[in-house]
Formats: structure tokens, C-alpha cells, sequence
């Protein structure tokens, strides 16, 4: 046998109107990147802030049109074999993800460009790089040093996520899990105060990170000696096609790749890091990413569970089951022991992880658009839940202690009523998102899910219960209770601040009211490209 | 059976040979003056001290030395099968190849604007 | 199968109460301003109520009249759509009557502390949301919109006694909010499975679609489980009527009554529209159990209220007692049976309120609800004493008043159907005149007490509270027949649903 020549290059099918919004979203993260390097430090919030909304904006235009240009790209059709290798799926599922990102992304961002009448991002360290309490630390702040790299980071994140449930091979879905998870990583380390705990979760969330992407990696390669192919299309028709043995390796390799997307989502038992990245991480950052990453890795989980893993889906279901049912019940029970704020809504958003899974389980197309329509749903509610707790201070510092909120009602009925109604919608009270949104998926679980949905529902329900005592405790404390501590206050926020707290409000409500137009939206975008 | 293997095997033996012979070499010809620090299990040539420069912590520059030698490197590695194959891929390639090291410049620049390659 | 209204009335008496909540929340101006602006739009809403009341056609062909249907969320199959049958229009009615006395008992009910306009503000709005609600949940003809009212009416609720109450608000309020919603919770589940049996579509949850399916008998087993346990929650039946005395005992006066004489009759209004006519054999199956829990909660209610020396916690077993006999009434399906626990519904709703809002007129002017504490108060507040009188016969059912007529009728239709429930709980008709009685000895005879020389009989507010409830006992009382004609029609269509469909099971059975 003599060695097979390379076959020859075949250029890639770029459809440049679908990937536009991408090669926004990356650019402007470069011109990010280059304003730090050239621009007068006073003037590079301001710019970087325009350049980071305007960027998003257009991006979320270029979405627009991207829908009239849906189909797989980046690759091409190979000749002899007529496989499809195209590293690119933009479909209805895809641009919906992109399109929610991009906007809360916005709303973020607003959040963490917050001053408070300082220099910089109030959220932020000075100098990241100084001792926490050191000297340098304290001259880097009287020089008026400012992090404003966390604009082009976020935008980076953004990106990532974006193309994160866009990819159509293993490769990509790994490039874009680094893409949006190292700036993440440095992000949670990047507080101004508590720098101590800031940098303990960022390094614990690169550990985790790292561990989780090998598992991905590895699972990749499993997958790989399996199919030989990393591409979706292929993985799914190399399952359907019997003759093929060497299940071990599928089963392995599905399994592997799970574990390194789940982990994103903080599903049990991969949640360890959530709670301490959640408090740790800058509050802006953290609603950023309770918000954004769990859209984005459910978008990506979405599209290996039905494109990819499809045809497999008897071999991982039942492991994923079990991890849905855990992650319900674990986020709920240890929700109700939290005293931090910042820990209580980590939890909740692991026991809201366990909910979206219930969703994707449901393997049909009421399966995606519920999951669509929940991770939205979500985002926008707990963006503006953390954007809040950025304003409730005691010394300078967040209060976050759920003491610290006793009686915020009374001194505060327009924050303290905000925060209550978010609770309400995480609680899934009827008229809130939150309820349509579990509405959502617990439908399409009863429906196409059989008895084992059934079961899931009715475990998710339990939860919900379980988990209706946590939010109203928080209301009991800020509406029931008298005030334990009178140096807490309330910062008036900016104008950007306050407009991302008051859209995530209001779209929270709106979505509860009359959520049908982006039901329908979610119902249209729900058919996955092959 | 394995004909496209008999080159690689080729290659890892001559590779084993060169390192066996180099090492064999200097054990002949090279003189042997031992000291302290030639007999430390971690040979480096220069005698450990209990603790680090500077309060025992390793200085970050080391760090972001390497890390700014791997980018580079990336970028090298990227550029080798591209001039392998530059006839093949045509205008194409090379404005992708140009984008790929803008970008990368884009990092330099803020590497060197920031003070990233400042010693001192 | 329902009859189209040219004009949203429904709507409109939703419409109303939460315009006006918004502007006494929002509108600045004082804690008294903002009290009779929320009485006025109250008042507004039941003359609305009255007029709609007026188009309503006793006797007409559809199940239900003023009926609206918009699409609502299409992809879930839900629409917004009202209508109200007979029993619904009643407790319609009963809630728009007693909302406007409740703003008038509630008037002094928030101390006016610093931010006391504030806190008034919040207080009044909240009530008047709660009667957006009220209406809503009976007049919802879509199951997933009656969900959706059943469980966005715990919110205001749930704020009214943590907010308002009294010293164990917090353990109440929350106790009230986590028995209700695990309830719900529950009923969600069914309520999707339901939807799933159903012939689907854009408007698949509409009652008339979801009537006289042919279920599988298990499957239907299991969804009105789902049903009646939020359902047994919220009408308070023993085992799961914890959380009602708490509740009761420390919220105001106010909502007490909305409360007991209002929402927990959602409980029984959805077993009788719910768990009766979607679900009959179902309902068939589960009777013996039903009756026997609702002769346990009217006794074991009755029983300890005779032992409680907290009025608020009297009233509120006292009430466990009669959710009892409602449903067995419900449960009775007799047609008999069945308007009378419709009529029960109607004279509950009016009796409590009045035992509530009189008792705590006096408790407001002793500061103390224990009944250790009195003695003596008809030399006090000689009209307040007699008033107080009035409601507890009625309660007690004394001929002539109006609860006499509904537990009549209920004993009297069980008492075919389930003779020993029906003989075992005309027992409690005999404990309701110790409780009740026993309650006015302590409290109003005896020698006049001692330090009370400030205190006055009612005021002319006091008196506009207790007026329209004891008209009420009186005309209802000796002429019940406009309510039972509003009722009957409706009872026998719902029955008619049980009595079609038992009848084609057994035809099938005997082919």
C-alpha cells in the first residue's frame, strides 16, 4: 500500500452575510484590544463602553440578516463522497442563541460599565495584577489605573458564546468553549473588593475550566476514533449505520463531551464551582455569566444532543435523566441553606439548569423552542436580579449577606419591589417569564417525554416548591422584617444601569403577560440545519 | 503491509542514535570537574537558594516571557504549512494568513504598549 | 356553548379594581385620600357588577353567558376567555359585595406611623388587586387562565399578611404561601397532562373542549387527584387545612375575610367546576373518600372551635366545618345537594366576613382577641353585641336567616346519597350552637367590665360594614329563591356532565 497523497485543497463556502455578526462581535474585540494600547487612559472607558454597545447593536442588525442567509458554511461539499464538512451551522436555533446573547450581552456590559462617579468600572480592580492589600494595589489606585480590558474580554466571551451553539463540528464546539471561557476566567478574578475571594474563584473556575475542556478534548478523540469524523453530520450517520462496532468508545465519548458542556451549565455534579465563582467573580460578571454561558452551553448541548448525538441518543439518555433529576433537586434543597445573596442565586441557577434539562430531554422540536424560550427568559431576569445587588451597599462594599437586605422595603420599596418580582418570576409564579418559561418544558416533557417526563416533571415540580421558600424568604426578610442594620444603602445607579435593570425587569414581565410572539419566534427557530 | 510507516520508524531510530551517541560522546571526550552544583538532582549550573529573589516569590516576567514566546510560536506554526503549501492555496489563503497575523499584531501591540516587554 | 358578549363586562370588573390599585399605589396625596379613592372605584366596580349581573339570562341554553375569548398564547393552546354559569355570577357578586365592605373595615387597619401613607397606600392597592383577581378566577373559562388567577392571587395575599399582620406574620404568611403552591405545583402537572389528553390546538384549553373526554380510567384517576389536592388545600379540609387558622388568626381583619370568605372558595368553586364535570367517574370513584374527609373537617372543625380562646382562630375552624359540609354537598351530586352547597358557598362568604369584621370591631377596642379577656360587652357596645348576635346565628343556621336554607338543602340532598355522613354531620349543626353561643356568653354577658369608660358603640362607618351583611342573612334568609334560581340552571348542567356520562359508562358495561 503506498501512501495516500493529501487530497487536494479545496477552498472553503464562506457565506460572509451569515458569519457577519461573529466577525462584528471578534472585531470589535480587537479594536478593544488596540484602544488599550493607544488610547489615553481617561478617555478609554467612555470609548470602550461605546465601542462595546455599538458593536452589539450591529451585530444584533447583522442577525437580522443573517436569517435570509441560514444554512450550514465555513467548509465544503467533498466531491467524491458527498459528505458535508462545513465547520458552520447558521440555522433558526444558532441565531436565536446569537441574537439573545447579543442583547443581554448589551445589558451587561451596561451593568459592568457602571462608575458610581469614579474613574472606572466601579466593579473592577485597578490593577488585577497587585497583591489584594498591597502597596501597589493602593498607588495603582490613587493613579487612577482602571481595568477597562474587561470591555474587549467581554466582547471575546460574547463571542465565543456566540459561536458556541453555531459550530457544527467537535473541534469548533472546543475552540469555542476556549474562546468564551479564558476571558470568563479572568473577569471573576477581577474585583475591587473581596480581591481575596475574587482570585480564589477565578482560579478555581480555571481549574475546574481546564479539567472540564479535557474531558471534552478526550471525549472528543473517543468520538473521533469512533466515527472518524469530527463532523456532526458524520458522528450522527456513523451511529445509524449498525455495522459499525465499538459502542465502548461511542458511549465513552458521548459521555466525555457531556461532562465538559454540563459543566458549563453547573449541572450536578459538575456544579461544585458555581456557588464560589458566583460570589466570588465581580457581581456585573456574574449575572453576565448566569445569564450568557448557560444560554450559550445549553444552545451548544441542544445541538450535539439533536444533530449530533441524535441517533445515539438511547446510549446518553438515561445518564443525562439522572443528571437533570440531581441537579433539580441538589440546587433546590442547597438553596434553601444559603445566607449569601450571591450563593442563593447560584443555586437557583443550578436548580434552573435542571429545569432547562427536562427540556432538552424531550427530543422534539417543542423540546428546542421551550429550551430556546427558557434560557431567554432566564437571562434577562437574572441579569437584572444581579445588576440590583450591585447597588445594595453597606461600607463601600456589596451587601450581599441576606441580613443585610432585612427591611430593604421600607427604606427602598422600588429596589426592594424590583428584586421581590424577579424572585417571584425565578419562583415561577404565574404573570412573571419565569412561570411560562417552566410551563415551557415541563409541557414538552409530558408530551413527547412518555412516563420517564412525566416522572421528570413531577420531580421538577417538587423542586419548584422547594425552592418557592428560598425567594419567599428573601421577600419575607426585605418586605416582613424590620431593618437589622441602618448604614445599608442604596446607590442610585447610572443611566445605563438602570435602563439594563429596568428592560430585564420589564421583559421579564412582558414575557409572562404575553409571551406569545416570542414563543413563536422560538417555535420558528427551532429546526436545526443538517 | 505498513509501507508509509518504514520512513517515520527511519526517524525515530536515527533520533534515539543521535541522542544515545551525543550523550556517549561527551561521557568520552568531555572533562569531568564535579562540583556542588553539578551533583543537585535539578542540574541547572547554578547553585539553589532556600528562597527565591524578592521575598520568595518568582518574578511574573519569567511568565509572560513564555507566554508571549508560545503566541509567536503558534503563529510560526501556523505559517510553516502555509508556505509548504502557498502555490496550492492561492490569494485566498494569503489574505486569511495576513488577517491571522494582524490579529496576532494586534496582541503585540498591546503587549508592548502596556510595558508587556519592559524588563524592568 | 358559551354566549358572547357584545360588551366585556368580565373584563371590565377585572379592569376597574386594577386601574384603581395603580392609582392609589402611585398617585401622591394622603393616606385618607387614598382610602376613599379605593372605596370609590370598589363601589364603581359592583354597580358594574349589578348591571352585568342584569344581562346575565337565568335559564339560557349555554353553559356560560358573558362569555369573552381572545387568543392568548396560541402555542400553548391558551386563550384568554370569561364567562360566568350561575354559581360563578354569585360569588362574583359576593366578591364585589364584600370587597368594598372590607375596604371599610380596613379603614384604620394600618397605623399611621411615619410612612403611614405609604404603607396605607400599598395596603388599599394590594386589596383592590385582589379583587381584580377574585373575579378573575371564577370568571376564567380556559383552565390554564384559571390557573394562572389561581396562582397570581396568592402574591397579594401573601403580601397582605406578611406586610400587615400581626405578631407571627412571617411564619403565617409563608406557611399560607408554601401549602398553596405545593398545591399548585401539583395541579400544574395535571394541568399540562390534561391539556395533552385534550383535543389540542390553539384553544385546547377551553373548559368546553376539555368536557366529556373519554379518558382512561387511570389517567383520569390521576389528574383529578392533581386537581383535588389543590382544590382540598385551598377549601381547607382536614388533613391539609393547617395553615387556615394560622393565616387567619394573624392577618387583618380584611383580609381574614377575603381570605376565608372568598379565595378558600376557589377550593370548592374548582371541585365543582373542575374535578366534577371534567373528570366524572373520576369524581365517581373517589366520593367515599371525599365524603369521609368532609365529615371529618365538618366535626373535627367544629370541635375545636368550641375550645379555641382566639376569636379569629374560632372563626377560622368554624369555617373548616362548613368547607365541609360544602363539599359534601358537592360531593353528594344531587341537584339538591348541589345548589345548596352553591348557596352554602354565597351565605359562608357573607357569615364570615360578618364574624370577622364585627369581632373585630370589638378587638379593636379591647386590643386583645382573646375571649378570657371580655365579658360583659353588651353594656358596652350595646349595637355592635347585637350585630355580632345576628352573624353568629346566621352561622349557626337559625331558620330564618340565610345559612339555614343552604345547609338545609345540603343535609337534605346528602342524605339520599350518604345517609350516615349526612346523620353524622347534623351532629355539627348541634356543636355550631355550642361554639357560637357559648363564644356570645363569654364575650358580650356578665357584669360590665371595669376601665373601659373611652369606649363607644359603633361609629356610622362600623355601622355601612355591618349593614349590607345582615341584609343580606335576612333577605336571603326568608327569600332565597332569586339565588337559587340564579344557581339551579347552573348546578343542573354541571350535574347533567356527571349523570351523561355515568350513564353511557353503564350502558357500555352492560353491552
Amino acid at each position: 500500500m503506498t501512501a495516500v497523497a493529501p487530497a487536494a485543497f479545496q477552498q472553503a463556502n464562506i457565506d460572509y452575510l451569515a458569519v457577519l455578526p461573529l466577525l462584528i462581535v471578534f472585531g470589535a474585540a480587537l479594536v478593544g484590544v488596540l484602544v488599550e494600547a493607544f488610547v489615553p487612559r481617561e478617555r478609554r472607558h467612555t470609548i470602550q463602553l461605546t465601542i462595546s454597545v455599538a458593536s452589539l447593536v450591529l451585530a444584533f442588525v447583522a442577525i437580522l440578516f443573517a436569517t435570509k442567509h441560514q444554512g450550514l458554511t465555513f467548509g465544503y461539499t467533498d466531491g467524491a463522497t458527498s459528505r458535508r464538512l462545513f465547520a458552520l451551522a447558521i440555522d433558526g436555533p444558532a441565531l436565536f442563541m446569537q441574537g439573545a446573547l447579543v442583547l443581554m450581552g448589551v445589558l451587561g456590559i451596561l451593568i459592568m460599565a457602571e462608575r458610581f462617579g469614579g474613574v472606572g468600572s466601579d466593579a473592577f480592580t485597578a490593577s488585577g495584577a497587585s497583591t489584594p492589600g498591597s502597596p501597589i494595589e493602593a498607588a495603582s489606585a490613587r493613579a487612577g489605573l482602571i481595568t477597562s480590558e474587561v470591555f474587549p474580554l467581554t466582547l471575546f466571551a460574547i463571542g465565543g458564546m456566540m459561536l458556541f451553539p453555531t459550530v457544527n463540528d467537535l473541534i469548533g464546539m472546543f475552540i469555542a468553549l476556549e474562546v468564551l471561557s479564558l476571558p470568563l476566567y479572568i473577569l471573576s478574578g477581577l474585583a475591587r473588593r473581596r480581591r481575596l475571594l475574587s482570585q480564589e474563584a477565578s482560579l478555581k473556575y480555571f481549574l475546574l475550566g481546564a479539567f472540564s475542556s479535557a474531558f471534552f478534548l478526550f471525549g472528543t478523540a473517543l468520538l473521533y476514533g469512533y466515527a472518524g469524523s469530527v463532523y456532526f453530520g458524520d458522528l450522527s450517520k456513523a451511529v445509524s449505520d449498525t455495522s459499525l462496532g465499538l459502542n465502548g468508545l461511542l458511549v465513552a465519548g458521548a459521555f466525555l463531551v457531556f461532562v465538559g458542556l454540563l459543566f458549563k451549565v453547573g449541572a450536578v455534579p459538575f456544579h461544585a464551582w458555581t456557588p464560589d465563582v458566583y460570589q466570588g467573580a465581580p457581581t456585573p460578571v456574574t449575572g453576565f455569566m448566569a445569564a450568557c454561558t448557560k444560554a450559550a452551553a445549553f444552545g451548544a448541548i441542544l445541538r450535539l444532543a439533536y444533530v449530533g448525538l441524535d441517533t445515539a441518543s438511547w446510549q446518553w439518555q438515561n445518564a443525562v435523566i439522572i443528571v437533570a433529576v440531581l441537579t433539580m433537586i441538589v440546587g433546590a434543597v442547597l438553596s434553601v441553606t444559603q445566607t449569601d445573596m450571591k450563593r442563593l442565586l447560584a443555586y437557583s441557577s443550578i436548580a434552573h439548569a435542571g429545569f432547562v434539562l427536562v427540556g432538552v430531554l424531550a427530543f422534539d422540536q417543542r423540546g428546542v423552542s421551550s429550551v430556546l424560550f427558557y434560557v431567554v427568559a432566564y437571562g434577562f431576569s437574572i441579569i437584572a436580579a444581579f445588576g440590583l445587588v450591585t447597588l445594595v451597599r453597606q461600607d463601600g462594599g456589596e451587601a450581599t449577606h441576606l441580613s443585610q437586605w432585612a427591611g430593604l422595603g421600607k427604606s427602598h420599596p422600588v429596589i426592594a419591589g424590583t428584586m421581590a418580582f424577579l424572585m417571584l418570576a425565578f419562583a415561577g409564579i404565574p404573570l412573571t417569564s419565569g412561570f411560562v418559561a417552566k410551563f415551557a418544558v415541563f409541557a414538552a416533557a409530558i408530551g413527547t417525554g412518555g412516563a420517564t417526563g412525566t416522572v421528570l416533571v413531577v420531580i421538577g415540580a417538587v423542586c419548584s416548591a422547594i425552592t418557592v421558600f428560598v425567594y419567599a424568604r428573601v421577600i419575607v426578610l426585605m418586605f416582613f422584617s424590620e431593618p437589622a442594620d441602618d448604614t445599608v444603602e442604596v446607590l442610585v445607579p447610572s443611566v445605563g444601569t438602570t435602563f439594563a435593570i429596568a428592560i430585564g425587569t420589564l421583559i421579564t414581565f412582558a414575557l409572562g403577560v404575553v409571551p406569545s410572539s416570542l414563543l413563536d419566534l422560538a417555535d420558528r427557530a427551532s429546526q436545526f440545519v443538517r | 503491509m505498513s509501507a508509509p510507516y518504514v520512513p517515520v520508524l527511519f526517524m525515530l531510530a536515527l533520533g534515539f542514535g543521535f541522542a544515545a551517541l551525543s550523550v556517549f560522546t561527551s561521557l568520552v571526550v568531555g572533562p569531568k570537574r564535579y562540583n556542588r552544583a553539578k551533583l543537585e538532582a535539578y542540574e541547572c549550573g547554578i547553585q539553589p537558594t532556600p528562597q527565591a529573589a524578592g521575598g520568595g516569590r518568582v518574578p511574573i516576567k519569567y511568565y509572560l516571557t513564555a507566554m508571549l514566546f508560545i503566541v509567536f510560536d503558534i503563529e510560526s506554526v501556523f505559517l510553516y504549512p502555509f508556505a509548504v503549501a502557498f502555490n496550492k492555496l492561492g490569494l485566498f489563503a494569503l489574505v486569511e494568513m495576513v488577517l491571522f497575523i494582524l490579529t496576532v499584531f494586534v496582541a503585540y501591540a498591546y503587549v508592548w504598549r502596556r510595558g508587556g516587554l519592559d524588563w524592568d | 356553548m358559551s354566549e358572547m358578549s357584545s360588551v366585556p363586562w368580565l373584563t371590565l370588573l377585572m379592569v376597574i379594581p386594577l386601574v384603581g390599585s395603580a392609582v392609589v399605589a402611585f398617585l401622591p396625596g394622603s393616606a385618607e385620600q387614598a382610602k376613599r379613592i379605593a372605596l370609590g372605584f370598589s363601589l364603581v366596580t359592583l354597580v358594574l357588577g349589578v348591571v352585568a349581573a342584569t344581562q346575565y339570562k337565568s335559564g339560557g341554553t349555554a353553559q356560560f353567558q358573558l362569555a369573552e375569548q381572545h387568543a392568548w398564547i396560541p402555542q400553548f393552546g391558551v386563550s384568554y376567555a370569561l364567562g360566568v354559569d350561575g354559581i360563578a355570577l354569585v360569588l362574583i357578586l359576593m366578591s364585589l359585595v364584600l370587597t368594598p365592605v372590607c375596604l371599610l373595615a380596613a379603614w384604620h387597619d394600618v397605623p399611621e406611623d411615619i410612612d403611614g401613607a405609604r404603607r396605607t397606600k400599598a395596603y388599599f392597592a394590594l386589596l383592590l388587586v385582589l379583587e381584580t383577581f377574585m373575579v378573575g378566577v371564577f370568571a376564567a373559562t380556559d383552565v390554564f387562565l384559571f390557573y394562572v388567577f389561581f396562582e397570581a392571587m396568592l402574591i397579594p395575599v401573601y403580601f397582605l399578611i406578611g406586610r400587615f399582620g400581626g405578631a407571627r406574620r412571617q411564619y403565617a404568611a409563608m406557611k399560607f404561601l408554601l401549602f398553596s403552591l405545593a398545591g399548585g405545583l401539583i395541579m400544574l402537572v395535571a394541568v399540562i397532562a390534561l391539556y395533552l389528553q385534550g383535543p389540542g390546538g390553539a384553544d385546547g384549553f377551553l373548559i368546553a373542549k376539555l368536557t366529556g373526554l373519554s379518558l382512561d380510567p387511570t389517567t383520569e384517576r390521576l389528574l383529578w387527584v392533581g386537581f383535588f389536592i389543590a382544590f382540598a388545600i385551598k377549601a381547607p379540609m382536614v388533613p391539609v387545612h393547617t395553615w387556615l387558622p394560622d393565616a387567619a388568626t394573624e392577618s387583618t381583619p380584611a383580609t381574614a375575610t377575603l381570605l376565608v370568605g372568598v379565595l378558600d372558595k376557589v377550593g370548592t368553586f374548582g371541585m365543582i367546576r373542575f374535578c366534577l364535570q371534567l373528570f366524572p367517574n373520576a369524581s365517581e370513584w373517589a366520593t367515599p373518600l371525599v365524603v369521609v374527609l368532609a365529615v371529618i373537617s365538618v366535626l373535627y372543625g367544629a370541635l375545636l372551635a368550641i375550645g379555641q380562646t382566639d376569636m379569629m382562630r374560632l372563626i377560622a375552624y368554624t369555617s373548616i366545618s362548613h368547607f365541609g359540609f360544602i363539599v359534601l354537598g358537592i360531593f353528594a351530586v344531587t341537584n339538591v345537594a348541589g345548589a345548596g352547597a352553591s348557596l352554602y358557598m354565597l351565605n359562608h362568604g357573607f357569615s364570615t366576613a360578618a364574624l370577622f369584621l364585627i369581632a373585630a370591631m370589638f378587638i379593636r377596642r379591647r386590643g386583645s382577641k382573646r375571649i378570657p379577656d371580655f365579658g360583659g360587652w353588651q353594656r358596652v357596645t350595646p349595637g355592635i353585641a347585637g350585630a355580632f348576635l345576628i352573624a353568629g346565628l346566621s352561622t349557626l343556621a337559625l331558620p330564618g336567616l340565610s345559612s339555614f336554607v343552604s345547609e338545609f338543602l345540603v343535609l337534605v340532598g346528602t342524605f339520599g346519597a350518604h345517609p350516615v355522613a349526612a346523620v353524622l354531620s347534623c351532629t355539627a349543626i348541634i356543636l355550631a350552637a355550642l361554639y357560637i353561643l357559648l363564644w356570645y356568653k363569654r364575650v358580650m354577658t356578665g357584669p360590665k367590665p371595669e376601665g373601659l369608660t373611652g369606649v363607644r358603640d359603633w361609629s356610622l362607618r362600623e355601622k355601612w360594614v355591618a349593614a349590607p351583611l345582615i341584609a343580606f342573612f335576612i333577605v336571603i334568609g326568608l327569600y332565597p329563591k332569586p339565588a337559587l334560581d340564579v344557581i339551579n340552571p347552573a348546578v343542573d348542567k354541571t350535574l347533567s356532565y356527571v349523570h351523561t356520562n355515568a350513564a353511557t359508562v353503564a350502558e357500555g358495561s352492560t353491552k
